[in-house]
């Protein structure tokens, strides 16, 4: 089996978001970016995979800091990995992504593509299916369980309320994965440090080929609305105003009482 | 048959690989000859130590007796007596035999009656064993005696043995027959003693003055380097440890005083230091046919679950480290990912951000945002003292209204100080303390290459665990510092006369040292000098300076659970402090010490009871702090 891995990295969540000039976009300048939570997965399910039956994994890194991820990706046992050339402060579109994930499935004679089953910037989970859709193979997302089974896989999809599908899928396929079969491992510093010597493959992007269908006009924090209220973030005088409001709304005990 | 018996251990330290011990014989001895010679830990529980320096005297002035009792019928007219053995030797023995007696009274009194709970999985047999050897071989001794001396021999030196001729006098047993069969009795007794010794604990009686000898002189914080020549950065097998830490496993007492004192014990957590030596001990025996070491012999949960306070090793009367062996069995552990979800994301995040909170760099100096004045950027001009914040005093909500405490006070005192802003980590040292050697490595290179892009002439850190770093562990990599305590600081500050502070009518506070600041690096006096010079009175713990009683956070039980945990050891410490009586703060000098007990005190409902304040909180200096920044360096030495 050759894998390929997508290593998206996005903004860091905890760090403050800020627009950028145009109010099109957030300002990526001062920016910490981190590896997507599902490419986490989706790593570590092909790192399963290997370990199960063989394979070989290629991890290709989009972002600000793939070097780095890229780095831990050979820690975990990736045998290559590829950093994407990309202009830092750019979000890509996953159609970009995608095409260019297809060029480099086709150039490493994969058969399998792992990602996260979406990111902060791509909350609708298009890149699978895009993938999917410009190799013309099967694809499934939402995977919370892979399984190699003979020539082909076992993929084990997750569905609301507690009801799981699973798929017998002939290879190629793409996998938009939720979570892998196991937690990511933890790598240690030793062995990251000892995978820093590896040598990290270069692509450029591919052009997708498709006119841009829609534009981001305008982007706006959250403002401040009628229905919440900024109690602040000092413990104690937050502990005084909740009690307060809680007591003047009668849900304490003593109002409660009350009624 | 002894030799036959101990085999097992002398191939084991024979095979054991290298440890740089041999250094410094002088220091080593003297080492020796205080805590042989003076009883200085034993003493620490005064019945025990007492009943221990009986035994172990008596014990030498009795040898004097097995001497004769071998030499007399080994060597045809060998005999003591010319040197005294029928005269000042004789009424050594006749004394030292009742004194044994005593002593022995005193350990079965402690063991049967008292019931310390340290004794809770050690041996019963081992000890019952030797009490019967030991009455066995002095009562031989003293009829022996008395038998000489109803046969006709002067007892003149001897009164106990005469009293007891008088005895057997009157029960008309014949002298020559009861000598014969006393002097088999004890023969026999000691024979006996003698091979059973290195099966035992006993073994102590060699192996202890060489264990102290050899023991560690480093400075207490320095964790142990991965050796070189290993392959892997942990330890999965017995033999991989170096020969002192195998000795250290020969040479446990059983004494139980390092279960005492230790936190995750106290907590209900499956660790006790002593069962830890002990289970490895008996593996060792075993040789090859004992389960694996890590996850068998020790589990994962008993590795985990220590705070690396380093209570276990300051209480050891034999020098017994207990940390060393527990750093390098996680090291194992952490290199096979076999981690807790807590303990990997901190570490995953300290790997990405350098901080274990997962917050951006840049947010690390926002606590100078509220200041009324800027803080020097160390990096880009010379400060004389270099602030090493720390992730909890950086970060923490809770913590940062201290950290800017400490700001107000150095600037009242005039200190031209900076800090690294962005360019900072964390110090490792909890991480090197949970095992992750490799992530350690690479914080303390980014720090020491921060630091070393800085002009300045000392760094003082918040954190005791960022102090113990930077002073100890970063020698490691060649970088010696001039590292102290803010409490340190600021207590030199006030005995110089820079720092003046309004002197309140302070009420009664107590204050618990940090393991890091105390027992590792001896800060016991400056925090309490600064409560005194503040206004307050000082009511120390039961549990205080070198026996403090870790908050449980240390060694990376801070990002860990609670899973197993009867009694936090916080929770602990404040009901400790509420049995003071009147006490009106609780005050500590750690940053973590001010999240923990706070928690501990919520949780245990007594907040109007008990406050926790950091000691820079208790400090009102007299000048507000100016509203302009301090350009002129000052010379505060």
């Amino acid at each position: 089996m050759n894998i390929l891995v997508v290593l998206r990295m996005i903004p860091d969540s905890a760090g403050e978001l800020q627009l950028a000039e145009d109010g099109r976009g957030i300002d990526r300048e001062w920016l910490d970016f981190q590896l997507n939570d599902f490419d986490d997965h989706a790593l570590e399910e092909a790192i399963l995979l290997k370990e199960a039956g063989g394979a070989t994994v290629t991890a290709v890194a989009i972002g600000e800091g793939a070097n780095r991820v890229l780095q831990m990706a050979a820690a975990r046992g990736a045998d290559e990995v590829i950093a994407l050339q990309a202009e830092d402060d750019a979000m890509i579109s996953s159609r970009t992504i995608a095409a260019t994930i297809a060029a480099t499935a086709r150039d490493k004679s994969a058969d399998l593509i792992l990602c996260g089953v979406q990111s902060t910037e791509d909350v609708f989970g298009q890149l699978a299916p895009y993938v999917g859709a410009m190799l013309d193979w099967p694809h499934v997302s939402g995977t919370n369980r892979v399984v190699a089974d003979g020539a082909g896989l076992r993929v084990t999809q997750e569905r609301g309320a507690g009801v799981a599908v699973t798929y017998e899928m002939t290879l190629p396929a793409v996998l938009g994965v939720q979570t892998a079969s196991k937690a990511p491992r933890y790598v240690s510093g030793s062995k990251l440090r000892e995978a820093s010597k590896t040598p990290i493959g270069r692509a450029a992007l591919e052009p997708s080929g498709f006119e841009r269908s829609a534009e981001i006009r305008e982007l706006r924090l959250p403002a401040q609305g009628g229905s919440g209220e900024d109690l602040g973030n000092d413990a104690e005088n937050v502990a005084d105003r909740l009690v307060t409001i809680l007591a003047v709304n009668g849900l304490t005990a003593n109002g409660l009482a009350r009624k | 048959m002894t030799g036959w018996r101990a085999r097992h251990y002398v191939s084991a330290l024979a095979n054991a690989p290298k440890a740089a011990r041999f250094d410094r014989p002088m220091r080593r001895l003297e080492g020796v000859a205080t805590a042989i010679g003076l009883h200085r830990k034993m003493l620490r529980k005064p019945l025990a130590g007492v009943l221990h320096a009986i035994i172990f005297i008596s014990f030498f002035v009795l040898f004097t007796a097995t001497i004769e009792a071998f030499g007399s019928r080994l060597f045809p007219g060998f005999s003591l007596t010319p040197v005294g053995g029928e005269t000042w030797i004789a009424i050594l023995q006749d004394t030292f035999a009742v004194l044994m007696l005593v002593g022995v009274g005193l350990a079965l009194y402690q063991r049967y009656v008292l019931r310390p709970a340290r004794f809770k999985g050690s041996s019963g047999s081992d000890a019952a064993i030797i009490y019967v050897l030991i009455v066995l071989i002095v009562a031989s001794l003293l009829f022996e005696a008395a038998a000489r001396i109803l046969g006709g021999a002067d007892g003149s030196w001897r009164p106990v043995a005469s009293v007891l001729a008088g005895l057997l006098g009157r029960a008309g047993v014949p002298a020559q027959e009861t000598q014969e069969i006393c002097y088999w009795l004890h023969v026999g007794a000691i024979l006996a003693f003698l091979v059973y010794i290195p099966g035992s604990k006993h073994r102590h009686m060699f192996l202890a003055a060489p264990n102290i000898y050899f023991r560690n002189l480093e400075p207490r914080g320095t964790a142990p380097a991965v050796p070189r020549e290993r392959e892997n950065p942990g330890v999965d097998t017995l033999a991989q440890f170096d020969w002192k830490q195998q000795l250290d496993l020969l040479s446990c007492t059983e004494c139980g005083r390092c279960q005492a004192v230790c936190p995750a014990y106290a907590a209900g957590l499956p660790l006790s230091p002593k069962m830890l030596i002990t289970d490895m001990r008996d593996a060792l025996a075993a040789g090859p046919s004992a389960p694996p070491l890590v996850g068998g012999i020790i589990s994962e949960a008993t590795l985990w679950a220590c705070t690396t306070c380093r209570a276990c090793m300051e209480e050891c009367p034999v020098e017994i480290e207990h940390l060393p062996k527990i750093i390098d069995m996680r090291r194992h552990l952490v290199d096979e990912g076999r981690v807790s979800p807590g303990l990997q994301d901190a570490l995953s995040n300290l790997t990405r951000l350098g901080n274990s909170m997962g917050k951006p760099s840049k947010m690390r100096a926002r606590w100078t945002g509220e200041l009324g004045f800027p803080v020097k950027d160390a990096r880009s001009e010379p400060v004389d003292v270099l602030w090493f914040v720390g992730d909890y005093a950086s970060y923490d909500p809770r913590v940062q209204e201290i950290t800017r405490k400490v700001a107000e006070l150095l600037s009242a005192a005039g200190v031209d100080f900076g800090i690294l802003f962005d360019a900072e980590r964390n110090s490792g040292n909890d991480v090197r303390r949970a095992g992750e050697e490799g992530l350690f490595e690479t914080l303390a290179q980014s720090n020491i290459d921060a630091i070393g892009e800085c002009t300045f002439n000392r760094i003082m850190t918040t954190d005791p665990h960022s102090l113990n770093a930077l002073k100890n562990d970063y020698r490691h990599f060649g970088a010696a510092f001039e590292v102290l305590h803010y409490t340190a600081l600021l207590a030199e500050l006030i005995k110089a006369g820079k720092l003046d502070l309004v002197a309140v009518d302070g009420g009664k506070v107590t204050y618990h040292d940090p393991c890091y600041l105390g027992r590792y690096n001896g800060g016991f006096d400056a925090p309490r000098d600064l409560i005194r010079a503040a206004g307050y009175t000082l009511h120390d713990m039961p549990r205080c300076r070198e026996n403090s009683f870790c908050c449980g956070a240390g060694g990376g039980r801070i990002w860990q659970g609670d899973d197993g945990v009867t009694e936090r050891p916080s929770e602990n410490r404040i009901r400790e402090a509420l049995s003071l009586g009147d006490i009106d703060y609780f005050v500590v000098a750690c940053p973590k010490d001010k999240v923990m007990y706070t928690a501990a005190i919520d949780a245990l409902g007594v907040a109007d009871k008990l406050k926790v304040l950091d000691i820079a909180e208790l400090l009102v200096p007299r000048t507000p702090p100016p509203r302009e920044p301090v350009t002129s360096g000052v010379d505060i030495i």
